[in-house]
């Protein structure tokens, strides 16, 4: 039973997650919850895009707002300048922005650290002063205004479509980021994201795997600002290339929690919810900033590993103690155990390091099987694991080992 | 022996400073464990450095099983089943003991393969099976030592290069990781051991080799070198070399 229950865990999330999604635009009181909505979707998708660099190689870019800010113009440009329908333009700007991901990550991932963060922003205000200087194409400052992809529709509709739209997208970057995760690929860029030196020498090419991740994360980041740009209809250069947006998705990353699938969409859902809610009631005042501070400040203090490792941590704390490394025998039950342990196996070297793993099979069933950390419970736990493991002899597999094959 | 390691007449040493070692030569005869003993600041970590590739000798040979591998970076020395064992702890902390081990097999494709060895170093250390799925972080200091063990042997490699495996270690644990270097070298996997610990170690290895001043000092069967007086005295502590005698 539980073993099946177990099985079915990972499609809950999935399933509310859907369910959300397609009652929201039903549900939302009025259009402008739904573009909040909207919003908030984007914010996740481009959270949830920004982690394929953060979460699995450990770079923190403040530059993402730069790559959706390009798929929008890009978007924006192929279907003004080259009349591209809205959607292959979306498409053709996703790719056009991969490639150009290529050259920039070549650059970028060559340093690590806060070097790195610094390209990053570099990158984006370079790119909001070519944008905003090259008015022949872009329209500059004026902005540039994209036509709407379904003129037939009412602004209610065409939030709703736009809404399922994001949701698509989101669901697709994250079921990427989910097989990735889950892939020998994956494994090795946990690897170069602990000890970058380390994983090389075992033979992991890391820097084409830092550059695959980061065209990955680009080529997302693209759609999500493409999809931007087709919904709203307006790009202003500043808003388009701006170091807060980069900082934002950070913040919602870092918030929700980096090393899970679905860490940047809670915290996009907080922090993007936050901030749409904090502009309605505070109006066009920086105030918006302020409260959203506040309550980063009051998070990160709560639960600095993010919400979903706190959460996580909390629930297992709920359900079970977990296995621990610290021995449960006092030094004394010890050397009773090895002296009983060296008398029944006469003193070959075998026996002496099997010894050795029993200590250590007994204390991680004793760690394992005690329920409630009290300190009786505790102290007949140790008993008990004295015993087990004094009968077995110090073999590899005493009881106290098989328990804990078993309780797999 | 064709399938033997050997550093011979090697010169190496760090930017332009003097030498460390200064025509040093070992042989690994295939499933025999050597064992490196000298002085602090003889040269043994630097063989090491020298037989995984990091560091490129300035004259000298390297060649395993009669292929040449001289002046071969880590990756290749890797790729020719030459697996360095760093000193300290080298465990990745935050990924799970399975994860840690199936790394060391990163480079081999073949799945079959991967599942043989996987299979084949969960049986050689018992711990690393019962702790497959925790944080390897969470493993004590002689366990993390033993993850690191099987990673270096998920490529079936050659030799071994061991520094300093039992650092930081308590007796006990100390002794299991010698146990195990054993049950490696049984299991048919050449060692090439350095260690401070070096009665210890001469008692587990099958030839020893002193070094001094980057040059071998004397070379030959393990429990000889126990047995030299001189040795002991210079070396080993100046204990006696048995408890026994006089």
């Amino acid at each position: 039973m539980p073993n099946v229950s177990r099985r079915l865990l990972p499609l809950v999330p999935v399933v509310v997650l859907a369910v959300a999604i397609l009652s929201f635009p039903s549900l939302a009181p009025n259009p402008y919850i739904l573009s909040s909505g909207i919003v908030v979707l984007n914010y996740a998708v481009l959270a949830t895009a920004w982690n394929f660099v953060g979460g699995f190689t450990g770079y923190i870019s403040l530059g993402h707002g730069a790559l959706a800010g390009l798929g929008g113009y890009a978007t924006g440009l192929l279907v003004t300048k080259a009349g591209m329908p809205a959607f292959v333009a979306l498409i053709a700007a996703a790719v056009l922005v991969a490639a150009l991901a290529v050259p920039l990550g070549m650059a970028a991932l060559r340093v690590r650290g806060a070097s790195f963060v610094i390209v990053s922003i570099a990158l984006v205000l370079i790119l909001l002063l070519v944008f905003q200087s090259w008015a022949s194409l872009t329209g500059g400052s004026r902005g540039l205004v994209v036509p709407r992809p379904f003129p037939s529709l009412l602004r209610p509709e065409h939030h709703r479509v736009f809404f399922f739209l994001y949701g698509g997208l989101l669901a697709l970057a994250l079921l990427t980021w989910w097989i990735v995760d889950r892939s020998r690929f994956g494994l090795g860029l946990k690897a170069l994201r602990e000890d970058e030196d380390k994983a090389s020498a075992l033979g992991t090419p890391t820097f084409t795997y830092k550059l695959i991740v980061f065209v990955l994360s680009a080529t997302f980041t693209a759609l999500g600002g493409g999809l931007y740009a087709l919904w709203f209809g307006d790009l202003d250069p500043v808003f388009q290339f701006s170091v807060l947006t980069g900082s934002y998705l950070v913040l919602m990353a870092l918030l929700g929690g980096v090393r899970s699938l679905y860490g940047p969409l809670v915290g996009a859902l907080v922090v993007g919810t936050a901030l749409e809610y904090f502009k309605g009631s505070f109006g066009n005042t920086p105030l918006h900033l302020v409260a959203t501070g506040v309550l980063l400040a009051v998070v990160v203090l709560v639960m600095p590993d993010g919400v979903l490792p706190a959460l996580a941590a909390g629930w297992s704390r709920l359900r079970r103690t977990s296995q621990t490394s610290i021995r449960e025998v006092t030094a004394a039950e010890l050397r009773d155990q090895r002296t009983s342990a060296a008398s029944a196996a006469s003193g070959s070297a075998r026996s002496a390091d099997s010894a050795g793993f029993a200590g250590s099979a007994g204390s991680a069933a004793s760690g394992a099987g005690a329920t409630s950390p009290g300190t009786d419970a505790g102290v007949s736990e140790r008993a008990s694991a004295h015993e087990r493991s004094g009968g077995g002899g110090g073999k590899p597999d005493s009881p106290g080992r098989r328990d804990q094959e078993a309780r797999r | 022996m064709a399938s033997e390691f050997e550093l011979h007449d090697i010169v190496a040493g760090y930017g332009r400073a003097a030498p460390v070692l200064r025509g040093f030569s070992v042989t690994v005869p295939a499933g025999s464990v050597v064992c490196l003993v000298g002085p602090n600041g003889a040269g043994k970590s630097t063989v090491l450095k020298v037989a995984s590739g990091l560091l490129k000798p300035r004259s000298g040979r390297i060649t395993a099983g009669g292929v040449d591998l001289t002046g071969a970076g880590p990756q290749k020395m890797l790729a020719a089943g030459i697996a360095l064992v760093l000193q300290g702890h080298s465990v990745f902390r935050e990924m799970t003991v399975e994860e840690n081990v199936m790394l060391g097999g990163y480079t081999l494709k073949d799945k079959g393969k991967l599942a043989a060895r996987r299979n084949f170093v969960r049986d050689l250390f018992p711990v690393v099976a019962e702790r497959w799925h925790t944080t390897a972080g969470l493993l004590s200091g002689g366990q993390q030592k033993q993850v690191e063990f099987a990673r270096s042997l998920m490529i079936d490699p050659r030799v071994v290069l061991l520094d300093e495996p039992s650092m930081g270690l308590d007796p006990k644990a100390t002794q299991t990781i010698f146990d195990q270097v054993v049950r490696m070298r049984d299991a048919g996997t050449a060692v090439l051991l350095v260690e401070q610990n070096a009665r210890r170690a001469l008692e587990t290895a099958d030839l020893g080799c002193v070094l001094d001043l980057g040059r071998v000092h004397i070379s030959g069967p393990a429990a000889d070198l126990l047995a030299d007086p001189q040795l002991g005295e210079l070396y080993l502590g100046g204990r006696p070399a048995r408890e026994t005698a006089p």
